[in-house]
């Protein structure tokens, strides 16, 4: 067994040993990796190190990861990191701190949104991460529908206030009743107002946070204290729930994103609160039937953050290389170019470039929805708390649990996971 | 009694010697990758090891254990994996059997149908789940749409607790049944002609020969495809972890999908090892009672 | 002639039909169940997302947009390559491991139940549990993100699998026919390779069948224990789930494009299976 194994051994270095210089990447699929990939040759050109990327599933980044970052030396230079793992990573010691390179180099690191660099930039004043992408969560309506005269009479007519881009949560949840209907007239609802994702885990977690922005809620206070079982969490699982039975595709309570974008892609629904950049799907003829119909704002109240950042592992095998990389994907010529090609932004300036709106006008919105944004609870446990807690909002979605309880249960998880991770006193 | 032989051995002897002989190749490579997961698994689950400190240090004893049984929703999964254990592969089996049966019979079309048998078993768990995710769309699935033809209303297929546990065994049904049919008929392929040929003279019916020659005959194939398909049945994880993620609520929480959460989610795998542990007691105590038990039925 | 052997063939003429019609009927049914969905990933693969959901269906207009993307913007071919080898390899080195176990197990009941149970042990654990211990041992020897290593890992789980299952093959009737050849001078060796292994042909080609596919489909293994060159059409496959949704019409061009040299080949392999069958098949 020994001498087979230590002939795979040889086999496998003799594989490995081709090129000296060579950096590895591990990152999820999501458009700005392939305009990374894209603009790869200019790279290469420039600095004569080669790049191999590996892009997979973003569901899959995790496992893929761990023992990766676990081990002494792994096998990737340079990885990106969602803002789930953030806690968890820098806890466990796995991320480089880049601040002696962004001295050394004079890398300035103002340009990102301070928004983006609290969450998947520094950690306790230290900066692990510089962020890469950016998917906070926004409300998508059918800016069509709101321009249509005949709409916006009827809507006059049945609740005394003009049908325009919501403003609050109150004039979107009587937009969310009003546009809830039977076009066929067979006497099951067949266009509705919005569209749940409302599968437990991650995808209800997600969309579940933008409810409770819009109640004034929040996970906890500045001290960590939970607040899941306050009168504003409450209130806001109850529109949740109110939706799931009423205003949202009977069955959603199982969807995820992919199968709420599809309802709503296909002309049947007016609003769905979700990542923002689900938006360039819906404005893609190939995967939506809406082209052209759709806009973007805020989640009155406040969306949820989200991003990922770039981040060189402990164990990365050749850590300058790796920054070199990330230098120049960050760089403003790099990011604007990424930009127009319809990426995510992440650097302040970028949402307002002159050439960028040009091509793609609606990035102002996008600067204004991340600025609004609040975020999720970033702390060592905040993964199992997204299981946790999309398994309780999940049980009150589906009525299985009274709300109540459901929030009482969930304040409870919550609270556990914080004395777990030395946040709060028992 | 036993004769020795010319090298000092028994009969005996010497067929055990042959007996080692042939399986140390196959021992001998998988000593290190059985024996040390193994390992691995039952020292973690009595330590303190979480992947945030991925050391030995903290011996915990049966902490991990405790902390397991204590836990609300464990006694829930292991329900739901039972369930779902027992509903696959006894549907699977009576299907399984059915087709493979059939296929024994017929000799044309023979090619087409094989093909076809085998199709579901090319395509990745991934897929397949992804696949029937897109087919049972409460809104825009063909599927709901289809029965709506015929006047029937949408079902929710994932949303609903009930239906989504059905759901959830079928697509595994749909995928894994061709395993359970393709062992069927190669050992329904292997059966000795004389006893059917000897029944036939002596005026048996075909259900008497099934019953009398091909059911004990087949014994040995029956209770390993069975005890198989329970061990994979088990570990099942791709088609609850793309399609439910364990939802709604509760209602296809498997065992290995909450195991799996508890490692790379809950970052514990110490609690997660001791969780493995006692799956594995389980299933090994299982695998011997069912093993010993098929093979008492001669 | 009397009626009442008038009356007995009239009643075996139809007992003749019914037991044509019977298997007949329920392959059909069994065969329509599989194949309709795998139509229906057929269609999508020939159209976008847009047009894939469309209720009441719409046809559209088919088109190979997607099959040309999935091997010029990804590396597909390279996943299937990969996927071919470690699963080929896996299976082809295991198989005769395998034989030799069960046979042994099978025979001369070496080890006992407790040695099988054993065997088939690590099986019993959760995937996810056995991977991080697999990973420091494969980082140790130097095998992650190469192909030996992955066809290591498989055989890990395909090893087990065989060996169990290949003992239903060497049971049984044919011990007796071994016996019978031993009597007339046979050693242990030629019994095996004359006898058994030619009854339990079809038994080792259904097996050797499913552990090929059980390594071909395998997924959490590839994903931690392979890399950008060694990604198998598993891992591949997954990442059509992109955080922008799930690139379903690419997903299936690559599913159909993964499964259909398979398809091609099967006819083929059936011939060699049904002559292993004629040969097992006693006479």
């Amino acid at each position: 067994m020994r001498l087979f194994l230590s002939v795979l051994a040889a086999l496998a270095l003799g594989i490995g040993a081709a090129q000296a210089q060579t950096i590895r990447i591990l990152m999820e699929t999501v458009p700005d990796t392939r305009y990374i990939q894209e603009l790869l040759p200019q790279f290469e050109e420039e600095t004569g190190i080669d790049v191999e990327i590996e892009a997979i599933s973003y569901i899959d980044m995790h496992s893929k990861l761990v023992p990766q970052l676990i081990a002494p030396e792994g096998s990737y230079d340079l990885i990106v990191v969602d803002f789930y793992w953030v806690g968890e990573f820098t806890k466990a010691g796995w991320l480089m701190p880049l601040d002696d390179l962004v001295e050394r180099d004079g890398v300035d690191v103002d340009v990102y949104v301070p928004k983006l660099m609290d969450l998947v930039g520094r950690v306790e004043g230290v900066l692990y991460m510089l962020p890469f992408y950016n998917y906070s969560m926004a409300l998508i309506y059918r800016q069509d529908l709101i321009d249509d005269a005949d709409e916006q009479a009827a809507f006059q007519d049945a609740y005394g206030m003009e049908l325009r881009v919501p403003q609050t949560w109150d004039e979107y949840w009587k937009q969310v009743e009003f546009f809830t209907r039977d076009t066929d007239g067979d006497g099951n609802r067949d266009f509705y107002g919005t569209v749940i994702q409302g599968q437990r885990g991650d995808c209800i977690s997600m969309q579940w946070a933008n409810y409770l922005y819009s109640q004034g809620g929040l996970y906890h206070d500045e001290n960590w204290n939970p607040l899941l079982d306050s009168p504003e969490a409450i209130r806001a699982m109850e529109y949740y729930r109110e939706a799931v039975e009423n205003y949202s595709p009977a069955g959603s309570e199982a969807y995820c994103f992919d199968e709420a974008f599809n309802v709503m892609a296909q002309g049947r629904a007016y609003s769905f609160v979700t990542f923002n950049i689900l938006y360039a799907g819906f404005e893609d003829p190939e995967s939506s039937e809406v082209a052209g119909k759709v806009g973007i704002t805020p989640n009155p109240g406040g969306g949820l953050n989200g991003g990922w950042g770039w981040a060189i592992p402990n164990s990365s095998p050749n850590k300058e290389a790796a920054w070199t990389f990330m230098k120049w994907a960050e760089s403003a010529a790099v990011a604007k170019e990424r930009a127009m090609l319809g990426g995510a932004p992440t650097q302040a300036g970028i949402f307002t470039d002159a050439d960028v709106v040009a091509a793609r006008p609606y990035y102002p919105i996008l600067g204004e929805i991340l600025a609004g944004t609040k975020d999720f609870p970033v702390f060592t446990y905040t993964t199992e708390f997204v299981e946790q807690v999309g398994l309780e909002l999940n049980l009150a979605a589906t009525g299985e649990k009274p709300v109540a309880e459901a929030m009482a249960s969930a304040q409870e998880r919550l609270h556990a996971l914080l004395v777990k991770d030395g946040k709060i006193e028992e | 009694m036993s004769v020795a032989t010319a090298d000092g051995l028994t009969l005996a002897g010497r067929d055990r010697r042959f007996g080692l002989l042939l399986t140390a190749p196959g021992l001998l490579s998988l000593l290190i990758v059985i024996t040390f997961p193994l390992f691995f698994t039952l020292f973690t689950s009595v330590h303190d090891y979480t992947l945030l400190t991925p050391n030995y240090d903290t011996f915990v004893g049966l902490e991990n254990y405790e902390e397991a049984l204590d836990e609300e929703y464990l006694p829930g999964s292991l329900w739901v994996t039972t369930k779902f254990v027992l509903a696959s592969i006894v549907i699977e089996f009576i299907i399984g059997f059915a087709v493979a049966l059939s296929l024994h019979a017929t000799r044309r079309f023979g090619s087409i149908y094989y093909l076809i048998l085998l199709a579901p078993l090319l395509i990745n768990p991934v897929v397949v789940g992804l696949l029937w995710r897109m087919l049972l769309h409460s809104e825009l699935g063909i599927i709901n749409y289809a029965i709506g033809l015929v006047g029937i209303s949408p079902v929710s297929w994932l949303g609903d607790a009930d239906i989504a546990f059905w759901t959830v065994v079928l697509t595994d049904i749909w995928h894994q049944v061709s395993f359970m049919a393709i062992l069927l008929v190669a050992g329904l392929a292997a059966l000795p002609r004389e006893p059917y040929e000897a029944a036939r003279m002596d005026g048996a019916s075909t259900i008497s020969c099934f019953i009398h020659i091909t059911l004990p005959l087949m014994r040995p194939v029956i209770a390993v495809a069975i005890l198989l398909r329970m061990i994979f049945a088990i570990k099942t994880f791709d088609i609850v972890f793309i399609m439910t993620k364990g939802g709604p609520g509760t209602a296809t929480d498997l065992i290995s999908y909450y195991i799996y959460r508890a490692a790379f989610f809950g970052l514990d795998i110490g609690r997660a090892s001791a969780m493995a542990a006692g799956l594995l007691v389980i299933i090994v105590a299982l695998t011997a009672y069912l093993y010993r038990y098929m093979n008492s039925l001669k | 002639m009397t009626a009442n052997v008038r009356g007995t063939m009239r009643k075996r003429g139809r007992w003749k039909f019914l037991s044509w019609l019977l298997p007949h009927s329920i392959l059909v049914v069994f065969s329509a169940v599989i194949l309709l969905p795998l139509l229906w990933l057929l269609r999508v693969a020939l159209t976008d997302k847009s047009t894939a959901y469309k209720i009441p269906p719409e046809w559209g207009q088919a088109s190979l947009d997607n099959f040309i993307e999935i091997f010029t913007g990804y590396p597909f071919f390279s996943y299937f390559l990969n996927s071919v080898t470690v699963a080929l390899g896996a299976t082809v080195i295991a198989l005769p491991l395998a034989v030799g176990m069960a046979y042994a197990f099978a025979r001369y009941n070496t080890g006992g139940l407790s040695l099988r149970l054993f065997v088939l042990s690590s099986q019993m654990l959760p995937p996810v549990i056995l991977v991080l211990p697999l990973f420091t041992l494969f980082l140790k020897a130097s095998l992650i993100n190469t192909l030996p290593g992955l066809i290591l890992a498989h055989m890990t789980l395909s090893l087990p699998f065989l060996a169990w299952l290949l003992v239903a093959f060497f049971d049984g009737e044919v011990a007796t026919l071994e016996q019978a050849a031993r009597t007339d001078g046979a050693t242990r060796f030629q019994a095996l390779v004359r006898i058994t292994l030619p009854v339990a042909a079809p038994g080792i080609l259904a097996a050797g069948l499913l552990a090929f596919l059980l390594s071909w489909n395998e997924f959490l293994y590839a994903l931690i224990l392979s890399g950008p060159h060694t990604n198998t059409l598993p891992v591949g496959l997954s990442s059509f789930q992109t955080h922008r949704g799930v690139d379903i019409a690419l997903l299936s061009a690559a599913t159909i494009c993964a499964i259909l040299p398979a398809m091609v080949l099967l006819p083929f392999l059936r011939r060699y299976l049904i002559r292993g069958l004629s040969l097992g098949a006693l006479k």
